[in-house]
This record gives structure tokens, C-alpha cells and sequence, in this order.
């Protein structure tokens, strides 16, 4: 049986439709589980920051985290999606219709399969700024105030910074050649950096630091219950690396449209997360210090992940384990910062050095849109993204603490938040003996 | 109350509830931001209540 050219050419345009509607179909998947993977990271932030509050203030921190998220997924769908598609260009808005939360775009759309799904990656990377800062201010700050502060840096501070560096036409890139695929720099750079301004109006927990300025430790209640959370976030980070590549059918490609693999991002967050880890224990020999490691070295190596040698990528995030937490005692001991959970070193200065590092290794590196990778040109950009962090944490956290929404009172500091806000209780039979020793048993 | 913009899913592109009546997805919107910025403000308000009732 012969079959004609116009048979033959029908079969052919039915075989490329059902291509293409695979394609856009896995673009989908993809990223609906990378979304789904980034919520572990809000879950081992969730745990991390509750085991490293006192018990008195478990449930505080913990309802704290879950604000955060919760009130950015709608603060995000309002304004930030626009923000980061209409911002590229600096800080005259472009215009991006189809990124109004009242365009055909943001709902239910059959034309549309990848708005979505965007928005949905993007809200979570902007969650996790959010949480970056939160673990810092525990045992002290209002909810309402921290609440107001996380939807300004999740859903406008942050996001323009993505809009300027991690969007393929970013003016970061096309001026300055940036090169920052794994976010270092407009997530956890701008969250640190923010948190750190946020945490100079805050001031130290009560009985931090002596009236001789030395340092009072304020271990958390529960040490494995954080190291689980760090993990966790670990484990959260491989859905957030895989949403920062683009998926076509054509291959992978970085947020700046240069060509990758998932491979390549494979090697390098592994030996990301094992160079941190070792260099950390080698200076600390403090497993809390060792989990953070971890996310000192995907930070650490997360500009140029896509471009590292992996042994190179190790010993960048191992050198990042070392000196990081050297960063945050200056910090807390030198600047009496009191950062309860190390976020300004962790992921301000991480992201810092991580930028940094790639300037100088990877070096001469083309980009698709603007100049090549130089060491100049992440320099620069590391210091907008300290600036537009800092600044704005700073100035708004300075507006809440003239208001009095900045932090809670004596008498509930020390009463503990949970007894005095929350109406449930963390550890309700803490203080029953686990087994009566009474004559009478229940079943007399 | 008929909310759906489409009379068929032939050819349909935008299918969600009021996409025809951009009055009410702007309400819709308005609402939300107000129930969040409420929200924040009992949340305030809760806080004051509760340290001034622990003392």
C-alpha cells in the first residue's frame, strides 16, 4: 500500500504537534516538581528555625515561617511576578501585560501552559528569601512586623534584583556581563544583606550580650530537630537549581540562555554541598556550623555551577566553609550583630564570595546578551545586590521600630512568645513524669 | 450566577471564572489585598492585646 505526499506530510505536521504538545506538557512537569521539591525548603526552615529557638518560643518561630509563606504566594501573584518582568531595564518599568495579575495570563488559560508554572517557581524562590531572613530575628521580633518586612523583600526587593541579574536581559548581564545561574546573588546576597539591616534596628535578644559587650550563648531547644531542617533545605535546593535552568525542547539552558545540562548542575551542587560541609567542620567541628556548611557551599559555587570544573566547584565551597563562619563571629562577636542563625554570613556574605569567586575563575566566559564574564562586572554586582538588600532593610525596618511594630516587649521576650501570643502549646507534657508512681492507676 | 466566560471548549483559550468581566477580576484582586492587609492589622492588633493582658 502506497501512501501519496499529502498523507505522508499530514502524518508528519500530526507527529510534530504531538512533539510540541509533549514538550510543553514536560516543561510543565518539570517545573511543577521542582516547585513541589523547593517546599522542603520551607519545610527544614520550618524545623531548623523552631530547634533553634528556645522551647519557649518553638511554636513562635515556627508560625512566623509559615506566615511568611503563606502571605507571599498572594503578595508575589499580585506584584511580583510584574516586578521581575517589567524591571529588567533598571528601574523604569517596561511594559509586561501579560505579567498583571488581571491578564489572561494568570489563570487557568489553555493558551497559556508556562505563566503558571513560572509564577509558581518564582513564588517559591521568593518564600525562601523570606525564610532566609526569618531565622535571623527569632525569640524577639512581632509577627506583624516581620510579616510586612518579608512581603517587601519576597515580593519587591528580591524580585528586582532577579529582574536586573537573573532574567536573560537583565541589565546586570548586558551591561556588566554578570553571570549568577544559581541565584547567589538576587536571592540569598539580597535576603542576607536585607536581614542584616533589618537586624541593626532590631537589636540582640535580651541576655545576648553582657554590659561588657562579651557574648552570652542562647543554645536552641532542640539541636537535631535543626539539623534535620538543614537537611531538608539541602534536599529542598535540587527543586530549586532545576527551576533555575530552562527547560526547551531543544536542551537545557541557564537563565541567560547560554547552554547547559542538568549533569553539570548535578556535579557541581554535590560537590558544592560536600566542599561546604568540610571545610565548615574543619573549623568548627560543630554540626549545626556543618549543616550550614552545606548551604555555604551550593551558595558558594551556585553563580558558575553550570561552568566549574567540579573539583574546582569543591574547593570553592570548601574554602567558603572555612571562612564563613569566621565572617558570622565577626559579626556576632565583633559587631554584636545578634544573627541567631548565622543568615548574613550564611547567605549574604556566601552569595558575596560565591559572585566574587566566579568573576575571578570563570573569567572570559561568554554570555549570550552583553560583555563576557569578568571579575569586574560580578564585583559590581555583587555590590548592587548588598545595596539593594541593605537599603531597604534598613530604611523599613527602621519605619516599623518607629511605630513600635518592630519588636515585641520586655515581658513577652522573657515570658516567652508562645505563652503570651500563641493559643496552643509546643510541648504540653514536658512537665509530666513519664511514668505515675501512685498507688491508684487510672483503670481503679 | 453563570461565572464562566466560555460557551464551548472549542477554540477556548482564557477559561477562568469572571475572565469576561474585568470589573470583577479587579475586585476580586482588591479584595484579596484587603483581606491580607486586614489580616496584618489584627494580627498587630493581636499582639498588643495579648502583652497588655499578660502585663
Amino acid at each position: 500500500m502506497e501512501e501519496t505526499t499529502p498523507d505522508l506530510e499530514a502524518q508528519i505536521a500530526a507527529l510534530e504537534a504531538a512533539i510540541a504538545s509533549v514538550n510543553t506538557l514536560n516543561i510543565e512537569i518539570f517545573y511543577w516538581w521542582c516547585t513541589a521539591l523547593m517546599l522542603a525548603i520551607h519545610a527544614g526552615f520550618l524545623a531548623y528555625e523552631m530547634g533553634a529557638s528556645r522551647s519557649k518560643n518553638a511554636l513562635a518561630s515556627g508560625i512566623k515561617n509559615l506566615l511568611a509563606f503563606a502571605f507571599l504566594v498572594p503578595s508575589f501573584y499580585y506584584v511580583g511576578w510584574w516586578i521581575y518582568n517589567a524591571f529588567p531595564g533598571g528601574i523604569i518599568p517596561a511594559a509586561a501585560p501579560g505579567a498583571l495579575p488581571w491578564s489572561a495570563n494568570m489563570g487557568p488559560n489553555l493558551a497559556d501552559q508556562a505563566s503558571g508554572i513560572f509564577y509558581a517557581a518564582f513564588t517559591l524562590f521568593a518564600a525562601t528569601t523570606a525564610s532566609i531572613m526569618s531565622g535571623s530575628v527569632i525569640e524577639r521580633i512581632r509577627m506583624s512586623g516581620f510579616t510586612i518586612l518579608a512581603i517587601v523583600l519576597g515580593s519587591v526587593v528580591w524580585i528586582l534584583g532577579a529582574a536586573w541579574g537573573w532574567h536573560p536581559s537583565g541589565w546586570l548581564t548586558s551591561v556588566w556581563g554578570l553571570h549568577d545561574v544559581g541565584a547567589a546573588g538576587c536571592v540569598h546576597t539580597i535576603a542576607g544583606f536585607f536581614t542584616l539591616g533589618v537586624l541593626m534596628n532590631l537589636g540582640p535578644r535580651m541576655g545576648r550580650y553582657n554590659p561588657d559587650g562579651t557574648l552570652n550563648e542562647i543554645p536552641g531547644h532542640n539541636m537535631p530537630m535543626s539539623l534535620i531542617g538543614l537537611m531538608l533545605i539541602v534536599m529542598g535546593f535540587f527543586g530549586f537549581l532545576g527551576g533555575c535552568i530552562i527547560y526547551t525542547p531543544d536542551g537545557w539552558l541557564t537563565i541567560y540562555n547560554t547552554p547547559t545540562t542538568l549533569s553539570a548542575f548535578a556535579f557541581n551542587t554535590l560537590m558544592g554541598v560536600a566542599g561546604g560541609m568540610i571545610g565548615a567542620y574543619l573549623m568548627t567541628r560543630d554540626p549545626f556550623w556543618m549543616m550550614s556548611g552545606a548551604l555555604i557551599g551550593v551558595i558558594s559555587s551556585a553563580p558558575a555551577l553550570d561552568l566549574y570544573y567540579p573539583g574546582l566547584a569543591f574547593l570553592v565551597s570548601f574554602i567558603g566553609g572555612v571562612i564563613i563562619p569566621k565572617i558570622n563571629d565577626f559579626i556576632v562577636v565583633r559587631m554584636k550583630i545578634d544573627d541567631a542563625v548565622g543568615a548574613v554570613a550564611v547567605h549574604g556574605c556566601s552569595g558575596v564570595y560565591g559572585l566574587v569567586m566566579a568573576g575571578l575563575l570563570a573569567s572570559g566566559y561568554l554570555n549570550v546578551e552583553g560583555p563576557a564574564i569578568s571579575f569586574t562586572g560580578q564585583l559590581m554586582s555583587a555590590a548592587v545586590f548588598v545595596l539593594l538588600g541593605f537599603v531597604p532593610g534598613w530604611v523599613l525596618s527602621f519605619v516599623l521600630k518607629s511605630v513600635g511594630l518592630l519588636r515585641v516587649s520586655q515581658g513577652v521576650e522573657l515570658a516567652g512568645l508562645d505563652k503570651v501570643e500563641i493559643p496552643a502549646k509546643a510541648y504540653p507534657e514536658a512537665a509530666v513524669p513519664a511514668f505515675d508512681l501512685s498507688p491508684v492507676s487510672p483503670a481503679e | 450566577m453563570n461565572t464562566a466566560p466560555i460557551t464551548s471548549w472549542d477554540g477556548a483559550e482564557v477559561y477562568y471564572t469572571f475572565a469576561d468581566k474585568p470589573a470583577v477580576v479587579g475586585f476580586l484582586i482588591l479584595a484579596g489585598v484587603a483581606a491580607c492587609v486586614y489580616t496584618i492589622f489584627r494580627m498587630a492588633a493581636h499582639e498588643m492585646h495579648m502583652a497588655k493582658k499578660h502585663g
